[in-house]
């Protein structure tokens, strides 16, 4: 990398000569190095996805959660520093509580989003502090319905029909284009959600994981809440088919 | 030793997307002496090992209790412990005064990480140097959790940290799955057998340097020092011969 | 040179510029109120009621205003007094509720918390001297056991299995120490819907500020249920025989 050594990448306060913050995009290497977080929008309601890579099997299972609400209405997944992101969700909750206390009524997804924006982009600006890195994705069910956005370490957000962060973003991307997403129901997204996960999971990297699963939707009353258990194992079931087949087409090709 | 550019402080992300400085104050965990941590379904243990700096010093305290329903083991730089003990305190009696309830051990140890975590994001701070185990019961049962310097908070079966404490972690990986139906004083037990293999050679656990603590289901947080550890030191042999077969072998 | 300064008698102070002479106003009393809540504990749980009435003075100004309340799966809450001051609560109560949710570590708070946290609140603002007009009746299930308190303007509280608050306290009282005092755990649906109803029917024969539409609500194993509003029947022939004060 040209940056190292230049002594332009040690502080988030300085411009390369050719106008590049090298702090910012190395705080995106911190998400790009996490396990893979997706956002599917469908037609009736958001399904998030992470997987949740473990490093000791002493760890409680569905413990540890990387998947948390911000207020009733919204959930929030990233691909990052735990720690960073649980900083972020207790900010969306002040700011959601702040909106709330303000207006009495929800905040809706856009101006929850540019509003973690304008917080996270506070930190690109001064030598003081570092950027966050993490990739934050916020599902909600707003009065315009099913909302999908996401915020990267610079403050830039974009909304979405399907986004991913993290190791396999590449991989989980390619997978969520092919996917009609207008189309599809909530049920039908977690399906393919654990299927894009259990894809994007590379088992000779990290051996251990755990796929965590929410939703907001019609069904949810719009509120976010885990997924039942029985969506989630039927789900993995979905999955690990999906995954056998292909690797028995594979297979076929080399036969 | 290893200098770099990217390693002066804590708010500076390197090329990688790592932070040193987070890295290095859990190196400083690893300096402090070893504390062992295991649950069944109604109790939650710790125990450790105590270091004295020379015989006419005393024992350094490793073992700290919080509420009657909490309490924690630490691993590295013991007076950042204190500050953080002395938060959970707060928090606890706050939680008792406001809700009349004991704090969720969840939340608790989550409030020191976020505190934590504010030391990894601003200039001229630098990262707490010590790693927690926390033990607590309440509505959801009882409860281990790890804290580290990063600000990550996790939830265990059983785990340790602090020197050596990889030989305790195999230890544990290989029997964890049977502490669920364990009896307190047979978790305990367990815990001591962990605890004994992050020893130095020639060392012992005696009841000078083994401090012992519990919570659990109508049982609240106790500490024992001293004498009172001697009953469950004379089982870590004895039940090596009994238990053991049953719990070590696959 | 500095300028003379004059020294006032201290009972002639100068007027301060946009201060009442350094007065300060305070809540003085309830405007739009809600009149009596009426809960006591039977064999499945925890029975209330309350009417939908807000009077502004006597005037019976808003007829269809709910004042039971449902925080969490588990706790209801009914209010008398002063409804603005009980709307603000409202919304104190809804943050916390979704401050719990958004812990999702399977924790819930139970109804002795709830009860705590409305209680600080009132003393609270009470020792600052602007206390919400209120007296809170909270209800509910907390670990398997029943539970039902109160708690004033004053930040006083007490538990009992039988609360009525307002014009309840003289009217409806009595009547449930008769009949349902030491036989909390006896009574079934059926006959604490009689009870409820018996209370209510007298408050509204007696109490000027009470209103014949009113919603009742009960918490039990299977969580809080607040009614739609409804009415009782009465029978006014025993207006006829009395006799002086415009009788």
């Amino acid at each position: 990398m040209t940056s190292i050594g230049t002594g332009y990448d040690l502080s988030v306060s300085t411009y390369s000569p050719d106008g590049r913050i090298f702090q910012v995009e190395y705080a995106q290497k911190a998400v790009d190095n996490s396990g893979t977080a997706i956002g599917l929008r469908v037609k009736d309601g958001v399904v998030l996805a992470v997987e949740k890579i473990k490093h000791s099997r002493l760890l409680v299972p569905e413990s540890n959660r990387r998947i948390m609400t911000a207020a009733k209405h919204v959930g929030i997944v990233s691909a990052g520093w735990m720690s960073d992101t649980r900083h972020l969700v207790k900010r969306a909750r002040e700011e959601s509580r702040n909106y709330h206390d303000t207006y009495k009524r929800d905040v809706p997804a856009k101006i929850l989003a540019e509003r973690m924006g304008m917080y996270k982009q506070v930190y690109t600006l001064y030598s003081a502090v570092r950027p966050f890195g993490v990739g934050t994705i916020m599902a909600s069910y707003d009065a315009d319905g099913p909302q999908l956005y996401m915020v990267e370490p610079s403050g830039q957000y974009f909304g979405y029909h399907g986004c991913a962060a993290g190791k396999g973003k590449q991989v989980a991307k390619t997978e969520i284009e092919k996917l009609k997403l207008s189309e599809m129901t909530v049920r039908e997204a977690i399906k393919e959600a654990a299927r894009i996960i259990y894809s994007a999971h590379d088992e000779t990297k990290d051996k251990l994981f755990e796929l965590e699963l929410s939703w907001v939707c019609e069904e949810s009353g719009r509120k976010h809440q885990r997924v039942p258990k029985e969506l989630i194992e039927e789900a993995i079931q979905y999955a690990e088919r999906a995954l056998d087949e292909d690797d028995d087409e594979m297979d076929d090709d080399e036969e | 030793m290893f200098r770099n550019q990217y390693d002066n402080d804590a708010s500076t992300w390197s090329p990688q997307g790592r932070i040193f400085q987070v890295e290095y104050a859990s190196e400083a965990v690893k300096q402090g002496s070893a504390v062992v941590g295991l649950r069944s379904k109604d109790h939650v243990v710790l125990v450790a090992v105590k270091r004295s700096p020379n015989e006419l010093a005393s024992y350094q305290k490793k073992i700290v209790r919080i509420d009657d329903h909490m309490g924690i083991a630490m691993a590295g730089l013991t007076s950042d412990a204190r500050v953080l003990s002395n938060y959970l305190r707060t928090e606890a009696m706050r939680s008792k005064m406001v809700y009349g309830r004991p704090l969720p051990v969840g939340r608790a140890v989550n409030m020191i990480g976020d505190r934590a975590q504010i030391n990894t994001l601003e200039y001229g701070r630098r990262p707490y140097g010590v790693g927690l185990l926390v033990i607590g019961y309440d509505d959801a049962g009882p409860h281990l959790l790890e804290f580290n310097p990063s600000g990550i908070v996790s939830e265990y079966y059983a785990y340790s940290i602090g020197a050596r404490s990889q030989s305790a972690r195999t230890n544990l990986e290989r029997n964890f799955e049977q502490f669920q139906d364990l009896s307190l004083q047979e978790l305990v037990t367990q815990g001591l057998r962990a605890l004994r293999d992050t020893l130095q050679q020639g060392k012992q656990l005696d009841t000078m340097n083994t401090s012992i603590g519990f919570v659990g289901k109508d049982t609240k947080f106790t500490m024992l020092d001293g004498e009172a550890t001697q009953q469950y030191l004379d089982l870590i042999d004895e039940g090596a011969r009994h238990a053991g077969g049953r719990c070590d072998g696959d | 040179m500095d300028a003379i300064k004059i020294q006032l008698p201290h009972t002639v102070q100068p007027r301060a510029e946009n201060a009442n002479d350094g007065a300060v106003s305070r809540t003085m009393q309830p405007i739009v109120t809600g009149t009596s809540v009426v809960a006591f504990k039977y064999k499945d749980g925890i029975m209330m009621a309350a009417d939908t009435l807000a009077s502004y003075g006597s005037l019976a100004r808003f007829r269809s205003e709910k004042r039971l309340m449902a925080v969490g799966d588990n706790t209801l809450v009914g209010v008398s007094g002063d409804l603005s001051d009980f709307q603000y609560m409202q919304h104190v109560l809804e943050d916390l509720e979704t401050r719990e949710l958004c812990m999702d570590d399977d924790q819930t708070l139970g109804t002795k918390s709830v009860y705590k946290y409305i209680s600080n609140i009132m003393y609270n603002r009470r020792t600052k001297v602007d206390p919400l007009w209120n007296s809170y009746v909270v209800a509910g299930l907390d670990h398997d056991e029943k539970f039902l308190g109160f708690v004033d303007l004053y930040g006083t509280r007490y538990q009992s299995p039988t609360i009525a608050t307002g014009f309840g306290a003289h009217l409806a009282q009595p009547i449930l120490r008769k009949r349902v005092e030491g036989r909390e755990d006896e009574i079934e649906e059926e006959e604490a819907l009689a009870i409820l109803d018996d209370c209510m029917r007298v408050l509204f024969y007696r109490d000027a500020r009470s209103f014949n539409k009113l919603r009742r609500a009960k918490v039990t194993a299977q969580g809080v249920e607040i009614s739609e509003p409804y009415s009782l029947e009465t029978n006014w022939d025993f207006a006829e025989s009395i006799v002086g004060y415009g009788g």
